[in-house]
């Protein structure tokens, strides 16, 4: 007896094994054909750091001020910067990001305070040499041409405001001069400013 | 209208007008020949390629994508990789064994093409002994596996070719007392005669009067076929690759030919024997031609073949010997008493 409900009881499974595999047979296959398809990376995902240009100008938002080389733990970032003569500012001169050694932590892009530095969702980095993997200034701003991202408000206009507020708590002629950097600023007389600026500072040096 | 007999006795009476008799066999010979192995290297391609498209979808996977359409010309593209590879023997083969058990394998395979009826006056040569003949010459590859095996000097390729033996020769009973039904329900060996004596719609087919019959013919033509849940003589798991696993590049591709060459060779004695052959499902479904009807049968078999495949896992090997002699001979020889039976009986 037991022989039969045995039997019986196999040839049960054996049709339910071929009831499963033929229901699979019509699902849809959940394979991601790579190079023709690719997901959709979220948006704030870490991959590939790029560096980020102005949508109008086009030039980089990097204002070279090594924020993000100082945050930087594995010491990934290097760059080097000159003043524009004209501007006054300072601009990357190079700016390389050794990708071999980037633990795409995500510091750089906290520190940046321009909107300059982003890790994005691309992924597709290999490359047959180690040393194709430093990334340079243009290469950085070529990945990064098509990345959408939001600028970040100034907050350095605020920092002016505290340092002009702050500065009179001291002496009343400071704050004269604070009035005039303000009004400096605007104007053309930039270079008295700059001038001025270290007097000041030596002075509260000596204080 | 679209019956192929027609054309290939056309063939023959426009020979005969102008070439002396001896010419006309000759040609004949050659021409039936080319044309059946160039038909089965077809099916073989389109073999390989259906089952990597089943047991990926099976897996919900796609299989292979790239070269054609969903991967059609796959099995092309790994047939002429295999060409370009090295022919590589081992250092202390038997070389002429070696050299010969692919050649043997696959002309096994091929011969057995000589009396299946592909359709209504499409057969090479209906011997009045079709289905023994069949029996008689798919058991030549059981002899260029043991070969292979065997002048591979390799244990995992001599364990793989002793077990193909042992399996093979098992379930060879069963399959050949399987058969005996249907023949005792033809009153002929010609693989002709027992496609017309299932004539006139669907309730005529073997299956319907001898089940059992069916059942074990079909168990076992899994076995023969070297088709998992049978397919010890190559379990990959185990053996590696089996018999052929010393084998490169042409000499592999004619294994692995013949093994899909057979699958379907089986599937055509099942259709032949068990589903009517060439016969419509109704006669007034008569206007189909009938290698429609056949080649479709064979390949739902096929595709059962395959799906048995993807489904369940390999028996061990002294589950299949016991498989094959305390249950399914036993199971074949009761069919043979019952349709015996039905036979004094019903008539």
């Amino acid at each position: 007896m037991s022989l039969v409900r045995q039997t019986t009881n196999g040839i049960y499974n054996l049709i339910l094994g071929l009831a499963v595999t033929v229901k699979h047979l019509f699902k849809h296959a959940i394979t991601l054909q790579y190079p023709k398809e690719r997901w959709t990376m979220p948006e704030r995902s870490r991959g590939t750091v790029v560096l980020l240009s102005d949508t109008e100008t086009g030039k980089l938002n990097c204002t070279a001020c090594l924020m993000c080389e100082k945050a930087c733990p594995v010491a990934a970032i290097t760059i080097e910067r000159e003043k524009n003569p004209e501007t006054k500012k300072f601009e990357p001169t190079s700016f390389t990001i050794d990708m071999g050694i980037c633990c795409y932590c995500g510091l750089c892009e906290k520190a940046c305070n321009f909107s300059a530095i982003k890790l994005t969702g691309k992924y597709e980095m290999s490359i047959y040499d180690k040393s194709e993997l430093i990334y340079d200034m243009d290469f950085l701003q070529k990945l990064g041409r098509d990345v959408k991202y939001e600028k970040r408000k100034r907050v350095v206009k605020k920092t002016a405001v505290k340092k002009a507020t702050a500065k009179p708590k001291t002496t009343e002629a400071r704050a004269e001069s604070g009035d005039k950097k303000a009004e400096g600023t605007s104007s053309t007389k930039d270079d008295g400013d700059v001038k001025e600026k270290p007097k000041n500072e030596t002075e509260e040096g000596k204080e | 209208m679209f019956e192929l007999g027609g054309i290939f006795e056309a063939i023959g009476k426009w020979l005969n007008g102008f070439l002396p008799p001896v010419w006309v066999t000759i040609i004949s010979a050659v021409i039936t020949g080319l044309a059946v192995l160039g038909f089965l290297s077809l099916l073989a391609l389109f073999l390989v390629w259906w089952e990597r498209k089943i047991s990926a979808h099976m897996q919900q996977r796609y299989g292979p994508m790239r070269t054609g359409w969903h991967g059609v010309l796959q099995t092309i593209a790994d047939g002429v990789k295999l060409l370009q590879k090295e022919d590589l023997m081992p250092k202390d083969a038997d070389r002429i064994v070696y050299f010969w058990a692919p050649i043997i394998c696959f002309g096994a395979a091929f011969m057995a093409y000589l009396v299946v009826p592909f359709g209504k006056g499409i057969i090479v040569q209906d011997l009045n002994i079709g289905i023994l003949y069949i029996i008689a010459i798919t058991t030549f590859t059981v002899v260029s596996l043991l070969m292979a095996g065997w002048a591979s000097n390799n244990k995992w390729a001599l364990l793989g070719g002793m077990r193909s033996a042992a399996q093979i020769i098992s379930y060879e009973v069963p399959l050949s007392l399987a058969i005996v039904g249907a023949v005792m329900l033809a009153q002929t060996l010609s693989m002709n005669g027992i496609v017309s004596a299932q004539a006139g719609g669907f309730w005529h087919w073997y299956v319907f009067r001898e089940p059992l019959g069916f059942l074990v013919y079909y168990i076992a033509a899994t076995a023969e076929a070297n088709r998992t849940p049978f397919d010890i003589p190559e379990a990959e798991q185990e053996l590696v690759a089996g018999f052929n696993i010393e084998y490169s590049g042409m000499k592999f591709a004619m294994f692995f030919l013949a093994e899909f060459v057979n699958m379907f060779t089986v599937s055509a004695i099942a259709v032949t024997l068990f589903f009517g052959g060439w016969q419509p499902l109704f006669s007034f479904l008569g206007f189909i031609p009938s290698w429609v009807w056949f080649m479709g049968k064979s390949l739902v078999s096929v595709f059962v073949l395959m799906w048995f495949r993807w489904t369940y896992p390999r028996i061990r090997v002294d589950q299949l010997m016991n498989f094959a002699w305390k249950f399914l001979l036993p199971l074949a020889f009761l069919n043979i008493i019952l349709v015996g039976f039905g036979i004094v009986v019903f008539k």
